[in-house]
C-alpha cells in the first residue's frame, strides 16, 4: 500500500495525554451544559434572534408610546397607560419562541443531533442542558429588553405628565416578569421543536397556538370560553410581563405565570419522553 | 496504556423492525480489534441501521449490541471509547469547523489542544475558522473524521466513508483506516462496493436483507472467489478432462457441461488437446471478479432489482 498520503501521513496519530483511558473524563451534566452553551454562542442565528427580540420590543414600544402619549394624557382617557410601556414585547416575543425552536430543530435539519447523541447518549440530560441554556440566555435578555422598553416608552409618557415610576411594584414586577415570560416561552419553543423536529412546522404551530388561537378562543361562548382564554399559554403567561393588561379578564400575573410554566413543563416532559424513546 | 483486549463490538440477535418490515433480522456478529472489518451489502441491506444501533441512536426491536461490553448509552465517556463517521456534513453550516469540534470536545472533557491536533491531522488548518456551510463533501468528510478521532477512541465506525470523494480523498481515507487498525484499534467500515472492501478490509461481514450472509476472512474470500479459469468445450470432453487431469490441473464442470480448468493457460490446454487430436469448440479465459462473487452472494437479497436483462413481453 502506498504511504505517500496527499495531505497528512496518517501513519502516526498523535494521542492526547489520556490514551483511550476515560479516567477523569466522564460525561457530566456540567460538560453537556458547557457544550450546549458553546453551540448556541457559535451560530449567527442566535445573535439575529436575540437582536430582533430587543430591537422589535424596544422600537415598537417607543413608537406606540410616541403615537399614543397625547391621547393617553387627555382627560377622560380610560385606556390602561401601564399596558403601553412593554407593548412591543407582544411582537418581540416571537423571536424568543423561534430561538427555542431552533435550538432543537436546527440539529435535525443538519443531522447533527446524531453527533450530539453519540457524544452524550443521556438524552434527558441533553434536553435539560438545552432548556437551561435557553432559559438563562432569555432571562437576561428579556429583562434587559423590558427595562429598555420601559425607559424608551416612558420617556414619551413622561413628556405628557403621565409617566410611570420604576419604583412602582407592578412596574418592577413587569420588568423581571418580561425576562421570566420570554425565558419560559423559549423553553416552550424548545419542547415544540423537539417534538416536531422541523423548523417551519414548529414555528407555524407555535405562532398559531400562542398568538392566533389565544385570541380566537375569545369567541367561544360562555364560561368555558372564558376559562379557555385564561388558560391559553400565551394569555396566561404574558400577564406577568405587563404592568397592566388590555384584557381585564386574564388571570392574575403570578397565577397566570404559574399556569404557563406548568403547561410548558408538561410539554417539555412529553418532548423528553419521546426524545428518549424515538430513534434519532 | 495499551488497547484493551475487550475493545470490540458484539451484536446478539440484533433486530430492527419498522412496522411489519424487518430491516435487521436477528443478526449476530463480533468486530475485533487490530483489524479492519468490512460491512458489505447492497443499498438498503441494513448497514446504516445496524451502525446506528451500535451507536445507541436507534433502539433495537430485539436483541442487543454492546461496545466494549456495555450498551452505548452506559459508556461513561463515549468519545474516549468510540468514534464514528455516520454521515457526511452532519454539521451546522453556520458554525466553523473549530467550534464544531470544540463543543464536541467539551461534552467529554477533552482538552482544547486536542481540537487543534485533530484539525492538523485531517489537514483542515486553513479553513478551521470558516463557516462549515461552504465546505466541499471531501472537507466535510475530513471534519467528520476529525470528530471521530477527537477522543482517541479504541473503536471506530465509518459508514460509507469514501462515498462521493475524489480519488485523492479515497486514498487518504483508505490509508487512515488501515493505519488505525494497525495501531490495534477496532475498525468497522461499511460499503456497498466489494472492490473498496477488498482494498481495506481484513475481515468481511456481508449483509443482505437484514441478515448476515457471510462472515469470513477477507483473504479466504478472495482466494475462493477471484480465481480465474479457462473454460473449455469439446465433443470429447471426457477424454480431454482425463488428459488435463493427468497434467495436474484442477478440472471442474460448468453448468452447461463445459470444463473449468484451473492452473493452466489456454496455450497449454490447446497443446494437450492438439497432441491427442481432440477437437475444441471453445477455449476462453474467465476472470471471476470479487464484485461478481459479491453479486452472486447477494443476488437473492437485493432490495430493488433493475430489470434491464429481461425485456417485458409486449402485449402483456
Amino acid at each position: 500500500m502506498t504511504t505517500s498520503s496527499i495531505l497528512t501521513p496518517p501513519a502516526s496519530i498523535p494521542a492526547p495525554a489520556r490514551r483511550g483511558d476515560a479516567g477523569g473524563a466522564r460525561l457530566t451534566f456540567g460538560r453537556i451544559l458547557d457544550a450546549e452553551w458553546t453551540k448556541i454562542r457559535t451560530v449567527r442565528s442566535t445573535v439575529w434572534t436575540l437582536a430582533s427580540l430587543f430591537v422589535v420590543s424596544v422600537g415598537l414600544t417607543a413608537l406606540i408610546c410616541l403615537a399614543a402619549a397625547g391621547d393617553l394624557g387627555e382627560a377622560g382617557n380610560d385606556e390602561p397607560v401601564g399596558a403601553f410601556v412593554t407593548w412591543g414585547l407582544m411582537f418581540g416575543q416571537i423571536a424568543a419562541l423561534v430561538l427555542g425552536i431552533l435550538v432543537a430543530t436546527s440539529e435535525y435539519a443538519s443531522g447533527m443531533i446524531r453527533t450530539t447523541l453519540a457524544a452524550a447518549p443521556r438524552r434527558w440530560s441533553v434536553l435539560a442542558a438545552k432548556a437551561t441554556v435557553v432559559t438563562g440566555l432569555l432571562l437576561v435578555l428579556g429583562t434587559l429588553t423590558a427595562f429598555a422598553s420601559f425607559l424608551a416608552g416612558n420617556y414619551f409618557l413622561d413628556r405628557e405628565g403621565i409617566g410611570l415610576s420604576l419604583g412602582d411594584g407592578d412596574v418592577l414586577r413587569a420588568m423581571f416578569g418580561g425576562g421570566l415570560y420570554v425565558a419560559v416561552l423559549g423553553v416552550f419553543g424548545l419542547a415544540l421543536g423537539s417534538l416536531m423536529r422541523h423548523t417551519a412546522g414548529a414555528v407555524t404551530v407555535g405562532i398559531t397556538l400562542i398568538f392566533v388561537v389565544g385570541n380566537l378562543v375569545n369567541l367561544v361562548p360562555g364560561a368555558f370560553g372564558e376559562w379557555l382564554t385564561k388558560l391559553m399559554p400565551g394569555n396566561a403567561g404574558s400577564a406577568i410581563a405587563n404592568v397592566e393588561s388590555f384584557n381585564p379578564d386574564l388571570l392574575e400575573p403570578w397565577t397566570g405565570f404559574a399556569v404557563f410554566a406548568g403547561e410548558t413543563a408538561l410539554l417539555l416532559a412529553i418532548a423528553g419522553w419521546l426524545f428518549s424513546k424515538r430513534d434519532a | 496504556m495499551g488497547r484493551s483486549v475487550a475493545a470490540m463490538i458484539t451484536a446478539e440477535r440484533l433486530t430492527k423492525r419498522y412496522g411489519d418490515k424487518t430491516a435487521v433480522d436477528a443478526i449476530d456478529f463480533t468486530v475485533r480489534p487490530g483489524a479492519v472489518t468490512g460491512f458489505l451489502g447492497p443499498n438498503g441491506a441494513g448497514k446504516s441501521t445496524t451502525m446506528r444501533m451500535v451507536m445507541g441512536l436507534d433502539h433495537p426491536s430485539g436483541g442487543g449490541v454492546t461496545v466494549n461490553g456495555r450498551a452505548y448509552r452506559d459508556l461513561p465517556a463515549p468519545l474516549h471509547e468510540v468514534g464514528a463517521l455516520l454521515e457526511a456534513k452532519a454539521i451546522h453550516g453556520g458554525r466553523s469547523a473549530y467550534n464544531h469540534l470544540l463543543w464536541l470536545a467539551k461534552t467529554n472533557g477533552i482538552p482544547r489542544r486536542r481540537v487543534d491536533e485533530v484539525i492538523g491531522l485531517v489537514g483542515l488548518e486553513a479553513v478551521a475558522h470558516k463557516r462549515s456551510g461552504g465546505f466541499s463533501l471531501g472537507m466535510g468528510q475530513r471534519l467528520g473524521i476529525a470528530a471521530a478521532l477527537l477522543g482517541d477512541p479504541g473503536v471506530l465506525l465509518f459508514d460509507e466513508p469514501v462515498n462521493g470523494l475524489d480519488p485523492e480523498g479515497i486514498r487518504w481515507i483508505r490509508n487512515l483506516i488501515r493505519s488505525l487498525a494497525a495501531e490495534g484499534r477496532t475498525v468497522f467500515v461499511s460499503s456497498h462496493l466489494m472492490s473498496e472492501m477488498a482494498l481495506t478490509a481484513d475481515h468481511l461481514l456481508v449483509i443482505g436483507r437484514g441478515q448476515i450472509i457471510a462472515d469470513t476472512d477477507m483473504a479466504d474470500f478472495i482466494a475462493r472467489n477471484s480465481a480465474a479459469y479457462v473454460r473449455v468445450r469439446s465433443p470429447q470432453s471426457g477424454v480431454l478432462a482425463e488428459a488435463l487431469r493427468d497434467r495436474g490441473w484442477r478440472i471442474g464442470r460448468d453448468d452447461d457441461g463445459a470444463l473449468k480448468v484451473e492452473g493452466a493457460t489456454p496455450e497449454q490446454i490447446g497443446d494437450v488437446a492438439g497432441s491427442r487430436n481432440l477437437y475444441l469448440h471453445e477455449l476462453s479465459v474467465v476472470n471471476a471478479s470479487l464484485e461478481e462473487a459479491f453479486m452472486r452472494l447477494t443476488a437473492d437479497s437485493v432490495e430493488y432489482h433493475a430489470r434491464t436483462d429481461q425485456p417485458v413481453p409486449a402485449g402483456v
